[in-house]
């Protein structure tokens, strides 16, 4: 990964891992509804915040900018995966960002852990099987297929519109 | 090397799920079948050192019907992803195994009753499907430059099934003729070719690529790949050509310097595992850690008989910890994990979401597998060395019961994709 946009999608991705494995680690600790508290309360704060990022600013990057790059060259087949993957995910990242930041308002009932459970399980499962492909395919595809002054310019725009 | 090419372009290669599938639906039916027939015939395990028979049929079910099997499905979908150019046709892939699987199960029914004319029929087409097999590969690498830590282990099997095919012909003609002055010699160097060459350079080759991925890990530095396949390659031809012509001291540097190319591979390993961004390790682990302390201890049980120790039992236990310890359980690690990631990469073909792995992988009967395995991997080994039946009889037990276990988790992935994708055909249907 020797490309500045590869450099800051792999660094988007350590961040988003880190974030499902500490949303892995809560669905798994908790069988009920956790007590409302101030860490609970931050940390689903967080979580919401990343994956708002992830599904909106990162897929909206690869998917307005980086893509184009590759269908340009013909590479169509891996776009063509990941976008659809995007189409899967994007819903469900949503439905757990919008209940994490519910639930650090007001707390989880019953109904609304057993929904958080079963969308988080889900979303921790398919992001991370996406982002293997990502890090295992995109990462290297830019490496090989983009040159230096478009990853100049990729890398501005991420920097602009991701952050 | 950068393990990251197997994913690109993975969906414009991605093989009809039928054409691997039907390697490893056989590799695990030959399993199974393995483990019946060394139970049926148990009575000859113990001292076995070479011979017609249930015990060699069932060692060829496993080398040349399970993990050559597996090798060549996971090699045909694989290695086209990898180095991003195409393997071969089609057709030449489903002839392939035409030839094959009907070449393994004639060549071990052969061996089993003792049929000249099924030993030989059944070693020819096996020989003509891995020959063909080894042009595909072949063909396929001569077109690459930049992936050499993969490249240059598979050539290395490539040369190692070329050597293990010739003596392998020899073995079995030399069966009904006896021209062989030392057929014992031949068969461990056709052993060593098999097992450390020919299956054992695939399986590194492709750690290279498979084991980062699935952890996420940082890719193994090219310099890793080329120093283990340097290693490895002088390994086996003294250890290959030590046996041959008889000269133990040979043979055992051949597997000192195995050890070597293992230890070198193992730190590679475990630096791209430490670097994993994956924190927890998924079920199929469980297995590769079995496979990989089993890789070293095989390197010194060789150093045994090598040396001079009794063949009964030494190479005998040689024998099973390369076969048995170190190949299988890394071959059904990687095809626990591989067959539903091929479904769940296929599942999504009519646009509908793709199958999540934990639905398509049941754990129960892999981890029925896990324990049976490993529970045959301590019970046959004490067995071989003590020469007690009972532990031999329980171990064979669990090995069957495991297999059970595996072929279960085979039909299960296989009977979910299908439920996935024919939910997802009524989906595409309605519109």
């Amino acid at each position: 990964m020797n490309t500045q946009t590869g450099a800051l999608l792999h660094q988007a991705h350590m961040t988003t891992i880190e974030a499902l494995q500490s949303l892995d680690e809560l669905l798994g600790a908790n069988k009920k509804a956790p007590a409302k508290d101030d860490l609970l309360g931050r940390k689903l704060k967080q979580l919401a915040r990343i994956l708002k990022s992830e599904v909106e600013s990162h897929f909206g990057f690869e998917e307005n900018h980086l893509f184009k790059v590759f269908v340009e060259q013909g590479e169509t087949g891996i776009v063509t995966m990941l976008t659809h993957e995007h189409r899967s995910i994007l819903p469900l990242a949503l439905q757990v960002a919008d209940l994490a930041v519910a639930a650090a308002e007001a707390g989880f009932t019953d109904a609304s852990w057993t929904e958080f459970k079963d969308a988080g399980a889900e979303l921790v499962e398919r992001e991370i099987f996406h982002i293997q492909k990502e890090e295992m395919g995109l990462l290297a595809a830019i490496a090989s297929l983009v040159d230096p002054e478009m990853d100049e310019e990729l890398a501005n725009i991420y920097r602009a519109e991701v952050g | 090397m950068f393990p990251g090419s197997f994913m690109m372009g993975a969906k414009d290669r991605l093989l009809p799920p039928s054409i691997p599938y039907r390697f490893f639906v056989a590799a695990v039916f030959f399993h199974l079948l393995a483990w019946v027939l060394l139970l049926v015939g148990n009575e000859g395990v113990l001292g076995f050192v070479g011979g017609q028979g249930m015990t060699l049929a069932a060692l060829h079910l496993i080398t040349l019907g399970t993990l050559a099997m597996t090798a060549m499905g996971a090699a045909i979908q694989l290695l086209p992803v990898a180095t991003r150019r195409p393997l071969g046709p089609v057709w030449a892939i489903k002839l392939m195994f035409i030839l094959y699987a009907p070449g393994v199960a004639l060549f071990a029914a052969g061996l089993a009753h003792s049929f000249a004319w099924a030993q030989h029929a059944g070693a020819t087409l096996c020989v003509v499907g891995l020959a063909l097999f080894g042009g595909l590969v072949g063909a396929n690498l001569r077109r690459v430059d930049d992936l050499p830590g993969v490249t240059r282990h598979a050539w290395l099997a490539v040369a190692s099934l070329i050597g293990l095919a010739i003596l392998g012909l020899v073995l079995v003609i030399d069966f009904t003729k006896g021209f062989l002055p030392d057929h014992t010699s031949v068969a461990a160097a056709h052993a060593v070719l098999a097992g450390y060459g020919f299956m054992g350079m695939l399986s590194a080759g492709f750690s290279f690529v498979l084991i980062p991925m699935f952890v996420l890990g940082s890719a193994v530095p090219d310099a890793v790949g080329k120093r283990t396949a340097q290693l490895s390659g002088l390994g086996l031809v003294l250890g290959a050509g030590g046996v041959l012509v008889g000269i133990g001291t040979l043979s055992a540097l051949g597997a000192l310097l195995g050890l070597a190319a293992t230890i070198v591979y193992l730190r590679g390993m475990l630096a791209s595992l430490k670097t994993r961004m994956k924190k927890r390790l998924e079920p199929f682990f469980r297995m590769v850690w079995v496979a990989w302390a089993l890789l070293p201890v095989s390197l010194v049980a060789a150093l045994l008989p090598a040396l001079g120790a009794p063949l009964d039992p030494w190479a005998e236990l040689w024998v099973f910890l390369l076969v048995f310890g170190w190949l299988l359980s890394f071959v059904t690690a990687i095809l626990q994990r591989i067959m539903p990631f091929l479904a769940s990469m296929h599942s999504s073909a009519l646009g509908g979401k793709p199958a999540l792995l934990s639905h398509l992988s049941p754990k129960l009967p892999v981890d029925i597998h896990l324990g049976c395995h490993t529970a045959a991997l301590v019970l046959i080994s004490v067995a071989l060395v003590g020469g007690w039946v009972w532990p031999l009889r329980l171990g064979l037990i669990a090995g069957l019961a495991g297999a059970i276990a595996f072929g279960v988790y085979t039909v299960e992935v296989l009977r979910r994709y299908r439920s996935h994708m024919a939910a997802a055909v009524a989906a595409h249907q309605q519109g």
